[in-house]
């Protein structure tokens, strides 16, 4: 008797793993059809190996390795397995079982992946059949440590829409309406001599100078001053960030950034106090105190009110990660599954950060009052807040285009350290600075997501294949920590942005419900009761939990633009058969074709 | 009238709080035989604010100076504050609310007063579920006939007066296999999976007792159902509770069926919460989602502490199971738990919808409701006398049949297209079946809404929703015909608290029906001109 535990599942297909039934025609194919290859990526060898599928059990295969991926392809005739991993996700390789454990398949490769799942490849136990692979394998995962370019530097990949040009600084200000009577652009930082890890072009107010702002930069934490992420249309109160103040244990103070904050609250005449968001827990603010840091206190900065939001350190969330892979993968814990969840606290941690963005976003919306967000460096915390409520605010980033200008905003131009925190192409996977601290801002996206099903022009996908190109260092987009060092390696000439592979084929992006809506503020449910694990991301590998079906959004697209392609092909043929009634009708009128055949689906 | 006797006082001056939301209403306050209802006063807008009373499922009185607070808490989990002037009128209107919501007759009953315009009596009455079914199965198989061995409920009286049974049985076969299940539930045929040729059956427990007394005829039966079925086929007995407690059954009269006596038949035993247990946990959920107090870092555990989804996971393994019996192993099943009458009909309902779309159809699913629950003798009057709220202690009440939805929209979560009906339809039934101004969930039986001449006196819950300005609500705006079986994922990861009910009234995001609205529009507004681009191509 089956029952639900023990059929077999054919996971449907994904975008790097699919099981599919395969022709028996036996063709062995030239090779270099075998495996899809991007320009400018090379082979550089093939193995025999036993993939170890948590979820199948072995599977005999053949490994391809380029200087871009691992691609697997199993060479057992009823299931085809493929497995098509960008090298970028790696983590960390190693070497299981030795030339004498005994067991089956007990000698081999673990090979741990930054997107929740770990492969294993198990190796014949003679000749040291493994060395070779392992080698090349972290040759070309961690380029870095070997001398080697990031692949992105490679990829000769061209697409017809070039999405370095997405983000253009002056435009998104003058979008904003910037520069106006209280806030300028200034080019201070054109070089990168005030703070390295900020953007050329930054908006200031406009009654500070530039000498002024030098002097506020002294007593911000490397440099950061508060400056201008977003502006409200109507009331004009603004959302500004910057580092923490380098108050010290002496609780030093400095007039010119007391001064500097007062006159970015009179930017706005409607109040009397500038509201300042510090993340951290107040502890871990007075904490910092210890090292040269901390925070604004009432008694020095009169016409500020500073809130703590409570969110944890960079390190507190790598760990609740590490414990939410831990109950899904390779097995899904299954009697105590939310209590589990709950012990990881990342949902908690989600909570958190969306809380604080509706805060912000309330203050600047409806308390019309200005806000400074900061944590200790304002570089994680303080993007993800400016970035919730920039995207709570304004309907314009909830476009695709205007999500990636936030993103390439208020992330990538204003130096969240992605090289550091993703580690790409290095080897030393337990870096203390690594953290999923821009997995976490998606998936606070997701959640907002879910909860408007109609106020995004994006759909999951969207958001997936971002996180996916997060790790792959096929794109230039997320290297390196800030726009100074983009800069140096001329990232925008040498490699391509990730947006030029959305935006050319967005149409795979798009949710079909989006309802356009101009000045709607979006204020989710930051409740426990009203977020979820976003099961199709970080349960996505089991083949078991995912979907059945194919997002309903996504399938319901496929078939919209599949009939209004149908409509433009009938049109053409009538238009065809109007003008030159002399050449033949056309062959065969174009039968509706299920476009997305239902799948048979498995428990 | 009666109902004159109950009400203590005509009416009051009284605010309405409806939760965070909606804005507060103030007017006269007014109870009639099943109303309250509040009149916002000649000056604003004219609706009348109105309650059936039968929803209201616990109610709580306070006084202060010299006005009162009523707490309603409603079946349909809503909570409702009225601040009432006056002490004196508090007091009475909320002991006229005790006493007119809590009335049992069923003829004097709201329905049988209910006359709303646009409808007549006696529509959508007349589709008898079995006949019309039996119609569907005769078109397949000839294996089957339609009995009337139950015209007067004489051998069964909770089940319809017609059944589907072997044609290879006569009359006086099902007579002694009836006396030799409990209740006279003998094995019926509950569905026919034509593409695999099983079929699936609903019973009770037989009366084995002590002695393991077998039935002839009963074997005789289930023999004639797999000689009907498809060349072959083996039967599974999938009995809703433990081994121990089917064995415990025999003690008091009831049992199991010996192996030896049903050859090709062979037991299963998935067992299902019920009755109590069931009821706690519902009450326990509804208390979690309401407590304002919640300290949310803990909301995790404690809805798992609930065990609702747990009950939601079982139910629908096991319906999945014994749908996979069928479609996979092309064999027979019989679902039986005790009585027959809930988590046996909680399993054969949900197979059906996983088999068979039809059953995902609106009328298709209105179909099946009527067929495997009101007309199967699921007992809703017990079962949904009361809801979460009521301090009374539990007698029969058990949320079964909220049960089913939940699992039904668990269904649709996963297979969003496949079913033509959305959450609204739902949710209309989970209101309906505890507190209605229909007919359609009255009393246990088909036998006592004859005695009630229930079909003839009130109106049918089904043309009240099946009129036009009720779809929009109740359609999935996004539904294409899955001819396939649905398999849903049943691990936990894979189920949800079903937000659109439990946290219905606790400020939800974007109010459910606001993006419903909008995916209609945009569905509709996508037909048109999916409509017109043709011709204008053309």
């Amino acid at each position: 008797m089956a029952s639900s535990s023990t059929s077999k599942y054919n996971s449907h297909s994904l975008e790097n793993e699919s099981i599919k039934r395969t022709s028996r025609d036996g063709v062995t194919r030239d090779l270099s059809e075998a495996i899809p290859r991007l320009p400018g990526e090379t082979l550089i060898t093939d193995k025999e190996v036993i993939y170890i599928c948590p979820f199948n059990g072995p599977i005999k295969g053949r490994v391809y390795i380029t200087n871009y991926r691992l691609y697997l392809r199993s060479l057992e005739m009823d299931s085809a397995l493929i497995l098509d991993v960008p090298l970028g996700v790696i983590s960390r390789i190693e070497k299981m079982g030795g030339a004498t454990s005994r067991g089956e398949n007990s000698y081999g490769l673990d090979i741990t992946c930054k997107d929740m799942r770990n492969l294993r490849f198990a190796l014949k136990q003679e000749g040291h059949s493994r060395r070779d692979m392992f080698e090349i394998l972290t040759r070309y995962a961690f380029p870095l440590a070997h001398s080697l370019p990031l692949f992105a530097f490679l990829n000769e990949e061209k697409f017809n829409v070039d999405g370095w040009t997405v983000y253009n600084p002056v435009e998104e200000y003058r979008r904003q309406g910037l520069p106006n009577h209280h806030w300028r652009i200034t080019f201070i930082n054109k070089c990168y001599e005030l703070c390295d890890t900020y953007p050329a072009l930054l908006v200031v107010p406009y009654r500070a100078s530039d000498d002024d702002l030098r002097r506020v930069a002294t007593f911000r934490s490397r440099n950061r001053i508060p400056v201008l992420s977003w502006i409200h249309p109507e009331n004009k109160t603004v959302i500004v960030r910057c580092s923490q103040p380098l108050v010290g244990m002496s609780g030093k103070r400095n007039k010119d950034d007391e001064k500097y904050l007062d006159i970015i609250r009179e930017t706005n005449r409607q109040i009397s106090k500038l509201t300042i968001y510090d993340a951290r827990p107040s502890v871990n603010a007075v904490a910092n105190k210890a090292t040269g840091g901390g925070y604004e206190s009432d008694d020095v900065y009169h016409n500020a009110e500073l809130f703590f939001l409570d969110i944890h350190n960079i390190h507190v969330m790598r760990e609740s990660l590490k414990k939410v892979k831990d109950i899904v993968y390779p097995n899904v814990e299954e009697s105590h599954w939310l209590s589990s969840l709950e012990s990881t606290h990342w949902l908690e941690h989600i909570k958190l950060v969306l809380t604080g963005a509706i805060q912000v976003a309330d203050k600047v919306s409806s308390g019309k009052s200005s806000v400074l967000v900061h944590c200790s460096d304002g570089w994680d915390r303080t993007a993800q807040l400016t970035s919730l409520a920039m995207l709570m605010l304004d309907s314009f980033y909830r476009s695709i285009e205007g999500f990636e200008i936030l993103v390439q905003k208020e992330w990538i131009s204003f130096g969240h350290k992605f090289s550091s925190r993703i580690g790409h192409g290095d080897k030393n996977h337990t870096d203390a600075d690594r953290s999923p601290i821009f997995l976490q801002f998606i998936d606070c996206v997701w959640q907002m997501s879910k909860q408007f099903p109609t106020a995004f022009e994006f759909n999951e996908r969207f958001l997936i294949i971002i996180l996916d190109h997060l790790y792959s260092c096929r794109f230039g987009t997320f290297l390196f920590n800030c726009e100074s060092a983009r800069e140096r390696q001329q990232v925008t000439e040498r490699t391509v942005s990730l947006w030029s592979l959305i935006n050319s084929n967005k149409e795979k992006f798009k949710n079909p419900f989006y309802t356009k809506e101009i000045n709607r503020v979006l204020y989710p449910v930051a409740s426990m009761r009203h977020l979820e694990l976003w099961v199709n991301y970080y349960i996505r590998w089991n083949p078991r939990i995912k979907q059945q079906q194919p997002n309903p959004v996504e399938q319901r697209y496929m078939e919209l633009l599949a009939l209004r392609d149908e409509y433009i092909k009938r049109l053409e043929e009538l238009q065809l058969a109007n003008s030159t009634k002399l050449s033949e009708p056309p062959t065969s009128p174009s039968s509706p074709s299920q476009m997305m055949p239902h799948v048979q689906t498995h428990f | 009238m009666e109902f004159s006797e109950l009400i203590r006082t005509g009416r009051a001056q009284a605010q309405l709080l409806r939760g965070p939301e909606a804005p507060p209403l103030r007017g006269t306050l007014c109870v009639t035989g099943h109303h309250l209802l509040l009149s916002p006063g000649p000056q604003s807008t004219p609706d009348l604010w109105l309650l059936l009373l039968r929803s209201v499922d616990s109610i709580e009185k306070r006084v202060a100076g010299d006005s009162g607070t009523i707490t309603l808490r409603c079946k349909d989990l809503r909570v409702l504050q009225l601040e009432i002037e006056g002490v004196e009128a508090t007091l009475d209107i909320a002991r006229s609310i005790e006493a007119l919501s809590s009335l049992e007759s069923v003829i004097t009953s709201f329905p049988f007063f209910y006359r709303p315009k646009g409808l007549r009596l006696g529509d959508s009455w007349h589709f008898l579920p079995p006949e019309r079914y039996y119609k569907r199965v005769a078109r397949e198989t000839d294996a089957w006939r339609l009995s009337e061995v139950n015209e007067d409920f004489g051998l069964c009286p909770s089940y319809p007066r017609a059944v589907i049974v072997p044609r290879a049985v006569d009359d006086d076969v099902l007579a002694r296999s009836a006396r030799f299940r409990q209740g006279g539930r003998f094995p019926v045929l509950s569905y026919s999976h034509a593409p695999s040729g099983t079929v699936l059956l609903r019973s009770s427990q037989p009366l084995t007792g002590p002695q393991k007394r077998r039935c002839a005829e009963d074997e005789e039966l289930l023999r004639a159902v797999l000689a009907g079925a498809r060349p072959g086929a083996r039967g599974f007995i999938l009995d809703t509770r433990s081994a121990q407690a089917a064995k415990q059954a025999r003690m008091t009269g009831g049992g199991t069926e010996a192996k030896a006596a049903y050859p090709g038949w062979k037991r299963l035993h998935r067992p299902l919460e019920r009755g109590r247990p069931l009821q706690e946990s519902f009450v326990r959920l509804v208390e979690a989602c309401g407590d304002p107090e919640q300290s949310m870092d803990r909301w995790l555990s404690r809805l798992e502490g609930c065990r609702w989804l747990a009950h939601v996971k079982e139910a629908l393994s096991t319906a999945c199971l014994a749908a996979q019996a069928m479609e996979r192993e092309g064999a027979c099943i019989l679902v039986h738990g005790a009585e027959g009458t809930d988590s046996t009909l909680l399993v054969t309902s949900l197979a059906q919808l996983i088999l068979d779309p039809m059953s995902r159809t609106i009328a298709g699913f209105q179909e099946l409701i009527e067929r495997e629950w009101i007309q199967a003798g699921h007992p809703f009057q017990l079962r949904c006398a009361h809801s979460a709220f009521s301090q009374a202690r539990p007698k029969h009440e058990a949320p079964t049949f909220l049960l089913f939805l939940d699992c039904v929209w668990q269904l649709g979560r996963q297979f969003p297209l496949s079913l033509e009906f959305g959450e609204g339809l739902l949710l209309a039934l989970f209101e309906h079946a505890y507190a209605s101004p229909f007919g359609t969930f009255l009393c246990n039986s088909e036998k006592e809404r004859c005695l009630c001449e229930v079909r003839t006196r009130t109106h049918s819950l089904w043309s009240g929703l099946n009129q036009p300005k009720e779809q929009r609500k109740l359609r999935n705006p996004l539904y294409v015909l899955n001819p396939l079986a649905i398999w849903p994922s049943v691990e936990p990861q894979s189920l949800r608290l079903w937000q659109g009910l439990f946290l219905r009234w606790t400020h939800p995001p974007e109010p459910a029906e606001v993006a419903w609205e909008k995916v209609w529009q945009i569905v509709t507004g996508r037909e048109e001109t999916e409509g017109s681009q043709p011709t204008a191509s053309a």
